[in-house]
């Protein structure tokens, strides 16, 4: 009974929270149209990139999946959702249960990791489906509409939009004086192998924007289709670039079994001493508006080391 | 065995020869192919330059490593074939490439784990306790494999270990890029310590199962008329094992699995050769050998500019050829 | 008679394991609460987590377990071997094989076609192995050993397609095959049901099919049965059962080869008892490895299949080692 009486007085409590009556918006995504409340309080959100445009948005999400780390929420987000959120698990499978119990009214999915879940996902809750890891820079950015129209802050969304492409042209301006006939490449080391992300890749992209060239071209004029490939010293000494961007997953990571080999000293960004190493967590897997910001002002950094070395 | 109709052209005189010249071809293929389309052979013989690095860091490295995996890994399938006269028993059927993925996924799924023992020691480890494992069910200690027995052994075994690896793969990304990768054999980054930490192996492997090729020939005999011509099988039988152990795990140790090139070498050359192991060490290491550098040539080109690890490429070959073992070798009913 | 005591011991043990396993996840739910919504009483309820996810979860394990479990008796049988299991007739290989060459040649497909591509792949690997030792004779020997050679031939273009395709594509289907039953729940249920009810029912129809193979082939076709029409007709039902199951748990290792042993063990090899009972050993297995999965470590789930094979692989060896010993004496 009394069991009883607390829900009854918790569904209340609810009630009075949300606005009446709750209008529904019609959110198209990759995997059709989903009724979305008004103004959702409760969003779960499955990949890092959707965490980006919350925090941009400063709405605070219940459930994150954040690889069961939570200081995989860096401290740029983590500022703004303080630490009332709930892991639901990793990014491929999050718990569905714990999912549910945290009575979302909106979940935020991704297309190549989630697509097999949605129709179970939207059991619990309506469910958008967004290409996060299959996106670009520029797909991350629109996006973002999306999110905010499903979030009921559309307009908001196109303010944050707006001061976060002012905010990157300040960035670019900076940049473009040092990237002009440059070629910057970015990629991932593990204890095994070093993955470059393509020009097609997110990073790849952003690295574009900013005026960088690419020296990644596969023989014959073909395009890379594939976001991360796989890259031996010898292919590495092919795309040569200017400046070499690393993230290590661990240290030391298998790139640093190559100094001191002739090929890698011989490299332009070694002998030039550019070669800069990044935080992999933030650039590899963070997408969306702050974590490009916090890309560029990584690379600003990075731009203002080589030009004091001129 | 078809040995009784290939005896007869035993004398091997044209077929070494034919041999080490496929080597020599191999070798420059597998030489002269790679990242970079500007660097040829001639970097080999040049003093300074990109094509000196390349060629004398990179490629010669790999190449060296190519060879001496196959004399290993072709030698170590010759021996186990002769000592459990099983036409079936190689490194690969034994479960070892599965049993490595094990080691090494466990050391990643429990990073505590990790920290005692590097990957490399643990995917060893796992390899070989998959290999006594399945060796054991198959009834090899007791010197007589049961070809069926070994193989249902071994899947069982692989069957296992993938378990532990494919769930590696609902974890993170990195997680499982990295199993993947240790699990199938690579020798993509291979520079010239790998070299000189093989090739002793390999050379004294290759002398050892030189000494042993009177006994391997009569243990073909059976082990009764090998005892009546005074050579103890059970010596023949240790030795064998040993050496066949040691050949393996340092390959496993350079490259990771390599599955099926043990299976098949030792069979082509005794179709081609007949079954005197005398003829038949020197021709599998050169077979293996000019199999593990064509394959690593074929590595570099067949998906370009994306490379194919040299694991898989083996396998695409060695896999259909077990196929079609199974399907027309004889006296497996 | 003891057989009577035994299946009912099995079937309350297998009614306690699925009660368990609606209790088992990462979020705690008492059992007020779970009456509550399974009967649909006054009070609190948990409608997503019992009665959307656990409960058909729940029917899903007792399904593909008891499918996994009549299909490896079948094999077993056929094969004259009791250590053979579904993958031996390619099932797994096929099926992941399947599975990845779709992804590959029709990206950006809906993954509801995942199951059909499994199944086909299942299909395709069997037909492959059917024919190739047929044609070489069939012995059941010749059959488990191309059986194995044609698996290695597909893992060989999974692992070709993996390694070179480093996108991020594949790792949901992966997932898919490891064994899982993360996400799944009526629908997949619904997709199945029927066609497995159906052939669980004719395999326990033609089960004595199996006991007259076992005379010998001379015996059985003496007793009127033409014994090559039915090892093709008994095949292929436990290909069906093994491809239906893995297309929607992905691959549960070592339920096909345990639940026929576990039950050969208990009632004795006539078939007619031993089916329904490996069934049921089958059906209690996956339900306690999903519901195990589920209450290790959350709110990661370990997948079902991981746990089968770690229960597996030992009894695998003290069977191989068992069937050596009564071999030499």
């Amino acid at each position: 009974m009394i069991c009883r009486r607390f829900f009854l007085s918790l569904a209340a409590s609810l009630l009075a929270l949300s606005p009446l009556p709750a209008l529904a918006a019609d959110i198209k995504h990759e995997l059709g149209t989903t009724k979305v409340p008004d103004a959702p309080q409760r969003v779960v959100v499955l990949e890092f990139s959707f965490v980006d445009a919350l925090a941009a948005l400063a709405v605070v999400p219940v459930g994150i999946a954040d690889d069961n780390k939570r200081e995989n929420i860096i401290p740029e987000y983590a500022a703004v959702f303080g630490e009332s959120w709930q892991s639901v698990g990793t990014r491929k499978t999050p718990s569905l249960e714990v999912i549910a119990s945290l009575q979302p009214d909106l979940i935020i999915a991704d297309k190549t990791r989630h697509e097999a879940a949605y129709d179970t996902l939207s059991q619990i809750a309506p469910t958008i489906v967004l290409d996060s890891l299959g996106g670009d820079y520029h797909d991350a950015v629109d996006q973002m509409s999306v999110i905010g129209a499903a979030l009921g802050q559309p307009a908001k969304a196109a303010q944050r939009v707006a001061e976060h492409k002012e905010k990157m042209a300040g960035y670019d301006r900076e940049i473009n004086k040092a990237s002009k006939g440059v070629s910057a490449q970015f990629g991932v080391a593990n204890a095994k192998g070093l993955w470059l992300h393509s020009p097609v890749s997110y990073n790849g992209s952003l690295l574009k924007m900013f005026g960088f060239s690419s020296n990644m071209t596969p023989s014959e004029g073909e395009v890379y289709e594939t976001t991360y490939v796989p890259t031996t010293l010898e292919q590495l000494s092919v795309v040569n670039p200017d400046i070499l961007i690393l993230g290590k997953y661990v240290d030391p990571a298998f790139t640093d079994g190559w100094a001191g080999e002739t090929l890698y000293e011989g490299l332009t960004a070694v002998k030039n001493n550019n070669v800069f190493y990044v935080t992999a967590h933030n650039w590899s897997r963070l997408r969306g508006l702050l974590a490009a910001e916090l890309t560029a002002q990584d690379l600003l950094e990075i731009i203002s080391e080589t030009s004091a070395k001129k | 065995m078809t040995s009784e109709g290939l005896a007869r052209n035993s004398g091997g005189g044209i077929f070494l020869p034919l041999l080490f010249l496929a080597c020599c071809v191999s070798a420059y293929a597998s030489l002269s192919t790679g990242g970079r389309s500007d660097v040829g052979i001639w970097g080999l013989f040049e003093d300074g330059g990109t094509g000196a690095a390349v060629m004398q860091d990179i490629r010669a490295p790999r190449t060296l490593v190519a060879l001496c995996l196959g004399v290993n890994l072709g030698l170590a399938g010759l021996i186990l074939q002769a000592i459990t006269r099983n036409a079936l028993a190689s490194p690969a059927i034994l479960g070892i490439n599965q049993g490595a993925a094990l080691g090494l996924a466990l050391g990643l799924v429990f990073p505590a784990l990790g920290a005692v023992l590097d990957l490399k020691a643990l995917s060893i480890a796992g390899a070989f306790l998959a290999g006594l494992i399945s060796f054991g069910i198959a009834g090899g200690f007791g010197g007589r494999l049961d070809s069926l027995r070994l193989v249902l052994g071994g899947v069982a075994v692989g069957a296992f270990a993938y378990a532990l690896v494919r769930f590696t793969f609902t974890l993170e990304d990195d997680v499982a890029r990295q199993v993947l990768r240790w699990t199938v054999g690579n020798i993509t980054d291979v520079r010239m310590n790998e070299v000189r930490s093989i090739a002793g192996w390999s050379a004294g492997g290759l002398i050892a199962t030189a000494l042993l090729a009177h006994r391997l020939n009569l243990m073909a005999l059976g082990e009764a008329q090998a005892t009546g011509l005074g050579a103890d099988p059970r010596f023949t039988l240790l030795a064998g094992a040993i050496v066949a152990a040691c050949l393996t795990g340092t390959a496993v140790a350079v490259a990771g699995p390599i599955a099926f090139t043990g299976l098949v070498v030792p069979h082509i050359c005794r179709l081609l050769l007949g079954s005197d192991h005398r003829l038949l060490v020197p021709a599998t290491a050169l077979a293996g050998a000019a199999l593990m550098m064509t394959a690593d040539a074929a590595s570099k080109w067949l998906t370009a500019p994306i490379e194919t690890p040299v694991g898989v490429v083996v396998a695409l070959i060695g896999a259909p050829y077990f196929l079609y073992q199974t399907l027309f070798a004889r006296g497996l009913d | 008679m003891r057989q009577p005591v035994l299946f009912a011991f099995l079937v309350v043990g297998l009614t306690f394991s699925a009660i368990w396993s609606l209790s088992a996840g990462a979020v705690p739910i008492s059992w007020q609460v779970i009456a509550n919504t399974l009967f649909d009483l006054e009070g609190p309820k948990q409608e997503f987590i019992v009665l959307k996810s656990r409960l058909p979860r729940t029917f899903l394990a007792m399904l593909t377990g008891g499918s996994l479990a009549l299909s490896g008796a079948i094999v077993q049988a056929l094969l004259r071997n009791p250590l053979a299991s579904p993958k031996i007739i390619g099932i797994n290989s096929g099926a992941a094989l399947g599975v990845c060459l779709m992804v590959l040649i029709l990206p950006g497909i809906s993954l509801a076609w995942l199951p059909v591509a499994a199944v086909v792949g299942g299909i395709v690997a069997a037909l492959v192995i059917y024919l190739g030792a047929d044609l070489r004779g069939a012995s059941p020997v010749r059959l488990a050993l191309v059986g194995i050679a044609v698996g290695f031939v597909f893992d060989a273009g999974v692992d070709f397609i993996l390694v070179t395709s480093s996108d991020a594509q594949f790792s949901a289907p992966l997932i898919w095959l490891t064994g899982s039953l993360w996400a799944r729940g009526w629908t997949h249920l619904n997709l199945v049901w029927p066609w497995l009810a159906a052939l669980a029912v004719l395999a326990m129809l033609l089960s004595y099919w199996l006991d007259l193979i076992r005379l010998g082939e001379t015996a059985a076709t003496g007793l009127g049965l033409r014994v090559r029409v039915a090892r093709l007709i008994l095949l292929s039902i436990a290909v069906l059962l093994a491809a239906l199951s893995v297309s929607v748990v992905g691959v549960l290792g070592f339920v096909g080869l345990m639940a026929p042993h576990i039950a050969r063990t208990l009632v004795g090899g006539s078939h007619k008892v031993m089916m329904p009972c490996a069934m049921l050993v089958g059906m209690w297995l996956v339900v306690l490895a999903d519901a195990a999965g589920r209450a290790i470590a959350p709110p990661v789930e370990v997948s079902a299949g991981v746990l089968t094979a770690m229960l597996g692989a030992p009894f695998f060896v003290y069977v191989m080692i068992r069937a050596g010993r009564a071999a030499r004496v």
